[in-house]
């Protein structure tokens, strides 16, 4: 190991490699803070050719290595368990803009927010929004293929990458589209790449599709006495056929955390949920799709419904959303999210079900999620030095899994497989399937040293059992 | 499963993914290459295939599961295009995929080509709509990729990868697709403007963005019966919202509502030559191929691959 920290010293500097444990402390754990594991190294390139020649050693090297952006995932995706951490987030230039072709190329480590506020003066935004937005980069974004509230009507991150310049594991810089160029015809390597959770490769740079700002946007906040009720009315919304922005769900013990914290945004604290509702687009005919919205809350039950005045009123709606999961640190030292989506039309009766096994379980269960898509976001508060708290809660995640799965769902959305999900694997998808997975990652790296463990459980490849078996 | 011959060629019709696996295991086995076969209208895209047999996949037919209230379905591979219509018309809905070429396409096929049409850039292209596959890799493995809710990204993306590979990687026998609502209010005019001009393209990446927007030349207005329009344009959306688009559209040019139908003429008539024809075979595309289909039983030849 100290060979290779010294190589990659010698490429990015020394104040850019960390190898002492108590310097490492910090890279421990992502945004899911009961998962930690130590990386044995940390290397954090500042320029492109510095990426590509650390790249180069590690591969030299035969080192495996964990890509990581802002650490803000929530899966495990990002830990490096006793192998080499490579840092991208010195790499966050904004290559190019183009406010005609609406098109941005960014260095990994932009920050998805920063993207938006320099496509801002030219009445363009960077379209997907994950709550950690203002922290998380565009090279996390596109590993996970992150979603966000407005994805509901604009599509995740897949639908507005065109290319991607990518340092395979094995130091070779690829150029991946999308297949689909005028005239000319390839397979979407680019679409099998996004999402693929640091495994296929490192993002060096990528261009990004940027939308126009709508013309105009209605926010609506339904109030409801039961959770049932607020996710009738949004299976209802879905069936009528409308399409908003955004159609988020929070409940009653996510409005107690977000009104007690210094993220308040004015939710009614006797409500049993809340749907915050938004449609944008051209001005005309826009009140008629809001009105729709808020007549469906009404016929499920909503004791009110009601619209944003003013910009800084919907700023403040959307904070106390975004900032949930910020807000539950009030209320334990640790906290476990889930992430399954399911069919939008079983709403009601999943959060039905999720709220029994809570009870079942003695654990708090708090819901903020986005309704629109069926992705649900369970939250567990829990204080992970707590044995038998852990134990519960552990198992009436398990349950809810499980739950999601019988119901035609699946275990992620947005945050990604990485470590936490990975018992899950099994459950939802066949041995040829995890097997096929396993031969993709293979395409990008034959050498499975990016990311190594995360996504497919090892002992669902096949060759991969083979080889281990001839070793024995 | 059923097995014909036609003439000297061999014909093979299996009607489960279960069946397809064992034909595809077999002909890996005994280097029988095959010819994947829809409703034939993609057949070669300009490079013969050299098939020993065709896989047909014409008995894999019709909605497996459709719930409205969910907006998703899933369909057989061979189901057309056109059956795919008609049932989500029903309630409504419609998964507007709507490629180029006409409605006897199989969803299969449209999906291995990732064939998009004149409504891709604003209701989604194949690879936007398809939310899951049930697939036979080259070496016989019965994949079940994705899934059939609207948002997933469990594991390493077989969708993506399977979709748009012409059949080369793996035989699709089911789809999950994501639906839309048909817009409230539909409107096709046929406009009176330069094909060049700017102000039609500002309009279509404008707030009245139409679901689909075509320059025509003389001879495809001709054909289209369209006089002198230069352009075909397809509004939708609420009520107000097509009567506000549609005014801001007349300001650019005289305008003439169109028969909808003039849609099925355009995406027959403008299509474009197969991407097919000029495949890009890079280093990751030749690992992709030989690592999913190693005996090159599938499409042998039909992207310009060596014999």
């Amino acid at each position: 190991m100290t060979a290779l920290a010294a190589e990659l010293r010698r490429i990015v500097g020394d104040a850019h490699v960390l190898a002492r444990a108590t310097e490492l402390l910090v890279y421990r754990s992502d945004a899911l803070p009961g998962l930690q594991r130590a990386p044995a190294l940390a290397v954090f390139p500042g320029t492109r050719d510095e990426l590509v020649a650390v790249v180069r050693a590690l591969a030299r090297a035969q080192a495996p290595f964990v890509a990581r952006g802002a650490g803000t995932g929530l899966s495990g995706g990002a830990l490096a368990d006793g192998v080499t951490l490579l840092g991208l987030h010195r790499l966050k230039r904004i290559l190019a803009l183009d406010p005609v072709g609406r098109t941005a190329t960014v260095e990994p480590g932009v920050v998805n927010a920063w993207l938006t506020r320099a496509a801002a003066p030219h009445g363009l935004h960077y379209a997907p929004d994950p709550s950690s937005q203002s922290a998380c980069t565009i090279g996390g974004n596109v590993a996970e293929n992150a979603g966000g509230p407005h994805c509901l009507k604009y599509g995740v991150t897949l639908d507005h990458v065109l290319r991607a310049t990518v340092v395979l594991p094995d130091g070779e810089v690829v150029t991946l589209d999308r297949g689909d160029g005028d005239g000319e015809g390839g397979y979407d390597l680019l679409g099998a790449f996004i999402g693929s959770e640091g495994c296929f490769g490192v993002v060096a740079d990528v261009t990004v599709r940027l939308t126009p700002d709508p013309e105009r946007t209605i926010t609506l906040l339904a109030d409801f006495t039961s959770v049932r009720a607020a996710a009738a009315a949004t299976s209802a919304i879905i069936a009528a056929g409308i399409l908003p922005a955004a159609l988020e769900l929070m409940d009653g013990p996510t409005i107690e955390a977000v009104e007690s914290s210094i993220y308040a945004a004015g939710y009614p604290r006797d409500a049993a949920a809340v749907l915050l509702a938004e449609v944008d687009g051209a001005a005309a005919g826009l009140e008629d799709d809001a009105a729709a919205v808020a007549a469906h809350c009404r016929a499920a039950g909503s004791r009110d419904v009601r619209m944003a005045r003013d910009p800084a009123e919907r700023a403040r709606l959307w904070q106390g959303r975004k900032k949930a999961f910020g807000a539950m640190g009030r209320l334990a030292p640790h906290l476990v999210v889930q992430d399954a989506v399911v069919p939008r039309s079983q709403l009601p009766d999943l959060l039905d079900d999720i709220a029994a096994i809570g009870a079942r379980h003695g654990v708090r269960v708090c819901n903020v999620f986005h309704a629109g898509d069926g992705n649900l976001h369970p939250n567990i508060p829990y204080d992970a030095h707590d044995a038998d708290e852990s134990a519960r809660v552990h198992a009436a995640m398990g349950e809810i899994m499980r739950r999601c799965i019988a119901a035609g769902g699946t275990i992620t959305g947005e945050h990604g497989v990485g470590l936490d999900k990975l018992p899950y694997m099994e459950a939802l998808f066949t041995g040829d399937t995890l097997d096929a997975m396993c031969t993709l990652r293979d395409v990008f790296d034959p050498e499975r040293r990016a990311n190594p463990g995360k996504v497919v459980p090892v002992r669902a490849c096949r060759e991969w059992r083979a080889s281990a078996a001839a070793r024995a | 499963m059923a097995r014909e011959r036609r003439g000297a060629r061999l014909m093979l019709r299996p009607a489960t993914t279960a069946e397809v696996a064992g034909l595809v295991r077999e002909s890996a086995a005994t280097g029988c290459a095959l010819r994947l076969r829809g409703a034939g209208t993609w057949l070669d895209a300009g490079h013969p295939v050299r098939a020993d047999a065709t896989l047909s996949l014409d008995r894999l037919r019709g909605v497996v599961q459709y719930r409205p209230d969910d907006l998703t379905i899933t369909v057989e591979a061979g189901t057309t295009l056109a059956e795919l219509d008609d049932a989500t018309r029903a309630h409504g809905q419609w998964c507007p995929l709507l490629p180029w070429g006409d409605d006897a396409g199989t969803v299969g096929a449209t999906l291995a080509t990732a064939t998009a049409g004149p409504f891709a850039a604003r209701l989604g292209r194949p690879r936007e709509l398809v939310l899951g596959l049930d697939c036979v890799d080259g070496r016989g493995r019965a994949i079940a990729a994705g899934g059939r809710v609207v948002k997933n990204v469990a594991g390493f993306d077989l969708v993506r990868a399977v979709t748009g590979s012409w059949g080369t990687l793996a035989v699709i026998t089911r789809a999950h697709l994501r639906l839309r609502a048909r817009p409230a209010a539909d409107v096709t005019l046929a406009l009176e403007a330069p094909p060049d001009a700017p102000t039609v393209e500002a309009f279509a990446r404008g707030p009245y963005a139409p679901l689909a927007c075509v320059p025509l030349s003389a001879d495809d207005a001709a054909a289209l019966r369209l006089g002198d329009a230069r352009w075909l344009v397809r509004l939708g959306g609420n009520a107000a919202f097509v009567a506000a688009a549609r005014g801001a559209l007349e300001a650019l040019g005289p305008c003439t509502e169109a028969d909808p139908r003039a849609w099925d003429a355009v995406r027959t008539r403008l299509a474009p030559p197969p991407r097919a024809l000029h495949w890009r075979w890079d280093e990751l595309s030749r690992r992709l191929r030989a690592a999913f289909d190693p005996s090159r039983v599938l499409n042998r030849g039909l992207l310009g691959d060596p014999a």
